[in-house]
């Protein structure tokens, strides 16, 4: 493809620009960075002086553009660079953002923004109301397509090794929508109790409010959302899928077996696990205590396997998992985890005292551990393990628990909650302390534990420092009972078959998790080692769907939830979207008011600290991907899987119409806009004028009454030194006298009243416009306003200079100020051209070397400007000022005949 | 003087509002400021997420204002 111009800017002068350039019939590329071109002037209410409606003008003009055949709208797409090319010609980079929507499908319908959780102040409305994170720009947007508003993902999300959409359950339960949040997280995994109780939550450790107040409670929210659907559900509620006609098995019913059968379930399979123990679950059941985890909550998330039809076969061993595959099973998953403790190798291990963390953490589950009142126990290692052994050791009665760890508490593997947990529950933790023989009594019972004082040396593999004993230092420390938890590997017998391995561990592909038998996949800590429920919930899922790409001839690769997220949005990013941020009253995990024993120590949030909880959430990532538009789209279009695509352009020509920016009014501070909820711009009372106003009728953004005295302030921030801006506007006089008009006919009882400097009404029609409005009551006092203050009613008292009876300082009280604020340049334009300088004038607008001969012509060769991107100018003049631009490219197309050969080249992003 | 909370931070809660607000009009429409004194929340906030609900279906405003100058929203489900 290949363009004659490029237009780079799709408000009226853009519009015009490419109108006119197409209709010459040169081949026009316009790039608008917003979703729908039309710029400012659709926005407003009408246009003056003729008071004709702006939609009704522009719109067609959009239209138009959209459909000339000679003209290619590129919305939702930036410019990032433009070079010049020694043919006269240029070449150009344009970045086409996602929109997430399938726009060839998109009807514009807007079903989708209503289910939408996340709210966003509506830049088409001023900001006076809200919109949806998914949003149609405004209702004559051209194209007619909705957009969804991605700053990346959010980090809570981001971090999740599930790929559970954390942010997305927490957006749903703020606005009180319970079970979707239940069923969300039931698209990565079902079990959602067991995670919202004993996951580590690194989506808290992301979440931005840890570094203004702390952490959403992430974690709690999603057990609220578990234990209120299991309270009102006897089952996971999700539809059976039809059968797919093959059938898989799934080696192992820990969290990745779980969750593999679940993923596979859910895709049509007939699910058999094979669990070589008594009962499902894995270390959910045996292993984690119930002060953590209770049986019954890990019942109900087996339960919703079960409810898909998923079969479990207990106390059914599998010494082969590739002889599965000739018994009927089109695939295997293998998720056998790491059910051996490691051994200290020390002499007297094998004494009656001395037992491994696992085992004795399965007795206490099974109801056969020994009471251990009055006596001193040590648990030796630094890991989870170790901590649920001490802290459970604690519970039944031990008169001490003490842990010894070889490293430092820094190095500790296991979570700091656990960590703190057991310093809260009286566990002596003892670092730099290495076991080297368990001593023992005549009679054969541990009587203590003989260690090596350690200090730490360089790091390890691991990052770690390593310890390294400190020669000759030795201490006892007494002890009834050992118990060794310093690691945990896979069981060796079990992994004695046809596939690879290394390390003791499967071998698998990390992306596909596919082993050395191409229809066997692997999964948790089987491949990993001991890790975590939630990375090994998310290899379950990820095994899975590559086994069912497998099985159904596509190619391996990633998981698009765990691999293909956007990146994660920076928290000073997120920070900066605000001027300012109320610290929000923190919401802690409960703690159950009778923790005693083995009963849960947290406490299930109520509904009122879930909400109040959900509602600290900052929506990082603005779309919380919560999929609510996607299931609310009748036409099937959004689509998540888009990303921004980057094109290389080569065009003859290029026209900037990239318009103005309006005067920040926070920068007259003694104005009191966005103190003063009554203070509002000229281009906010256009919105509520317009007959798409954001509310029902001009009211009063502080109480919503319609407001009887009206005061206007002209030349904010423009002809005032004191900003910087000495420039006349040009448009504010006017867009003024417009909005007097329309107000006294909206609000025909309402009093407008105007401070000016000097009327400047240079336009045809424009100076009897004026008089009109003055004929019509609106009442205009010269002399400018030095301050703004507000009543204990929200009404404004302005302090004005009244010029025109002897300067006399004066106040007047308004229920509604509006500042005319002045119109300022867009940078955007100047950073264009990297090989190249585009000349500013000295107030940063694109200077026109030769304007008054040459208008629209710019300092580079080839390179024009049209409307207000060179100085402020009202929709006449931009027009006019179009068409002067568009005669130079003309000429300059055909005095150099730049067009290049047919070039389109996609990098791809 | 009290600072306004940023714009962007009051209408977030807009959808976390819906609930009490709906609550507030149950037994009939009322003004923003009568809705401010039900939540106890500051009148210029509630303007924000009456406005966004009225955009989005949940409530609707009476065809007239009263004589003080307010309109009466209500559930648009009780209409």
């Amino acid at each position: 493809m290949n363009y004659d111009v490029m237009v780079v800017g799709g408000g009226i002068g853009g519009m015009e620009s490419s109108l006119k350039l197409g209709d010459m019939g040169y081949k026009v590329l316009l790039v608008e960075k917003e979703p729908s071109v039309g710029g400012r002037m659709i926005l407003l209410s009408k246009v003056f002086p003729t008071l004709d409606c702006a939609s009704c003008i522009s719109g067609p003009k959009m239209s138009s553009t959209m459909n000339h055949p000679n003209v290619t709208v590129a919305s939702s797409s930036e410019v990032l660079a433009i070079h010049p090319r020694p043919d006269g010609g240029f070449a150009a980079t344009v970045n086409h953002h996602a929109t997430y929507v399938d726009w060839a499908a998109c009807t514009g319908c807007q079903e989708c923004e209503p289910v939408c959780p996340v709210a966003v102040p509506d830049q088409f409305n001023a900001d006076l109301v809200p919109r949806r994170a998914v949003y149609l720009s405004f209702p004559q947007a051209v194209p007619k397509k909705v957009v969804i508003e991605r700053a990346g993902t959010s980090p809570c999300s981001g971090e999740c090794p599930a790929g559970i959409k954390a942010h997305g359950y927490v957006a749903l339960a703020r606005e009180g929508r319970y079970e979707e949040g239940f069923q969300l997280v039931l698209e990565a995994t079902p079990l959602v109790g067991t995670l919202g109780r004993a996951c580590y939550a690194p989506c808290e450790d992301g979440c931005t409010r840890s570094s203004v107040e702390g952490s959403v409670p992430i974690r709690a929210i999603k057990r609220f959302l578990a234990d209120r659907h299991y309270a009102e559900h006897d089952t996971a509620g999700v539809v059976v899928p039809e059968p797919n006609g093959r059938s898989v098995a799934v080696v192992g019913s820990g969290p990745a077996g779980l969750t593999a059968a679940w993923q596979l379930a859910r895709r049509g399979y007939a699910v058999t696990i094979f669990e070589a123990d008594d009962e499902p679950g894995g270390f959910l059941r045996y292993a984690l205590p119930t002060y953590r985890l209770p049986r019954e909550v890990v019942e109900r998330d087996i339960q919703n396997v079960r409810d898909l039809g998923v079969t479990i076969l207990t106390g059914a061993r599998v010494e082969d998992p590739v002889e599965l595959t000739g018994r009927g099973f089109d695939g295997v998953v293998v998720a056998t985890g790491t059910p051996v403790a490691t051994p200290m190798a020390i002499p007297g291990e094998e004494a009656a005292g001395v037992a491994s963390g696992l085992a004795f953490l399965r007795d206490i589950r099974l109801g056969r551990a020994d009471a251990l009142a009055g006596e001193r126990v040590v648990v030796v290692g630094g890991g989870n393990v170790a901590m649920d052994a001490a802290r459970s050791a604690a519970r039944l009665g031990a008169s001490h628990v003490t842990v010894v760890y070889r490293r430092g508490r820094e190095e500790m593997p296991a979570h700091v909650d656990e960590i703190e947990g057991a310093e809260a529950d009286g566990v002596e933790l003892r670092h730099l302390l290495a076991p080297s023989e368990v001593l023992v009594d005549d009679e054969g019972r541990v009587r203590g534990l003989r260690c090596v004082a350690m200090r730490l040396g360089e790091p390890d593999a691991s990052g770690r420092r390593r310890p390294e004993p400190v020669l000759g230092a030795e201490e006892v420390v007494a002890a009834d009972r050992v118990i060794a938890a310093i690691g945990l590997s896979p069981d060796a017998d079990a992994l004695a078959g046809a596939l690879a391995t290394a390390r003791g561990r499967l071998v698998a592909d990390p992306l596909t998790l596919q082993t050395s038998f191409p229809t066997v996949f692997a999964a948790g800590d089987v491949v990993a080692g001991a890790s975590d429920i939630t990375r090994a919930a998310g290899a379950g899922r990820r095994a899975a769907l590559n086994l069912d790409r497998y099985l159904n001839g596509e190619e391996l690769g990633g998981v698009d939830a765990l691999d293909g997220r956007l990146p994660s949005v920076e928290p000073a990013a997120v920070l900066a979207r605000q001027k300012s941020l109320t610290e929000h009253p923190r919401v802690e995990r409960g703690r159950a008011e009778e923790a005693a024993g083995f009963r849960e120590v947290e406490r299930t949030l109520s509904e009122d600290e879930v909400r109040a909880g959900a509602s600290a959430c900052l929506d990082c990532g603005v779309c919380s991907e919560c999929g609510s538009c996607a299931r609310a789209c009748p036409a099937d279009a959004i689509d998540f899987t888009q990303r921004d695509r980057v094109e290389e352009v080569r065009v003859g020509a290029v026209v900037l119409s990239t318009g103005f920016t309006l005067f920040p009014a926070d920068l007259k501070p003694e104005y009191g806009w966005g103190v003063f909820p009554n203070v509002i711009t000229g281009m906010q009372m256009d919105r509520l004028i317009a007959p798409t106003r954001p509310f029902n009728t001009i009211l009063r953004p502080s109480d919503g009454r319609v407001p009887e005295r009206i005061g206007y302030v002209s030349c904010t921030g423009s002809r005032d030194h004191t900003v910087g801006n000495p420039r006349c506007s040009k448009i504010c006089c006017m867009y003024s006298i417009k909005q007097n008009q329309l107000i006294m006919g909206t609000l025909p009882l309402a009093d407008v009243t105007m401070h000016y400097i000097d009327i400047r009404a240079a336009g045809k029609r424009y100076e009897e416009f004026y008089q009109q409005s003055r004929d019509m009551g609106a009442q205009y006092i010269k002399g400018r306003v030095a301050s703004i203050t507000e009543t204990p009613e929200h009404n404004l008292v302005v302090r004005y200079e009244d010029i025109e009876h002897g300067g006399a300082i004066t106040e007047a009280e308004y229920d509604l100020v509006v500042l005319a604020v002045g119109v300022m340049p867009n940078p955007a334009a100047a950073h264009l051209f990297p090989d190249h300088v585009l000349e500013l004038d000295e107030a940063a607008f694109v200077l026109e070397p030769h304007g008054d001969l040459q208008p629209g012509r710019t300092n580079i060769p080839g390179v024009y400007v049209a409307g207000a991107a060179s100085g402020p100018k009202d929709i006449v003049d931009s027009i006019a000022h179009a068409g002067a631009a568009v005669s130079g490219v003309a000429a300059y197309l055909e005095a150099h005949h730049a067009v290049a050969a047919p070039v389109l080249e996609e990098v791809g992003r | 003087m009290t600072a306004l909370r940023d714009t962007r931070e009051i209408i977030r809660d807009e959808p976390l509002m819906h609930r009490p607000i709906l609550e507030a009009l149950a037994a009939g429409p009322r003004t923003i400021p009568e809705i401010a004194e039900a939540l106890g929340r500051p009148a210029h906030e509630v303007v924000y997420w009456v406005m966004g609900m009225r955009r989005y279906g949940f409530v609707v405003e009476s065809p007239e204002a009263d004589d003080e100058g307010f309109f009466h929203y209500g559930r648009k489900d009780a209409r």
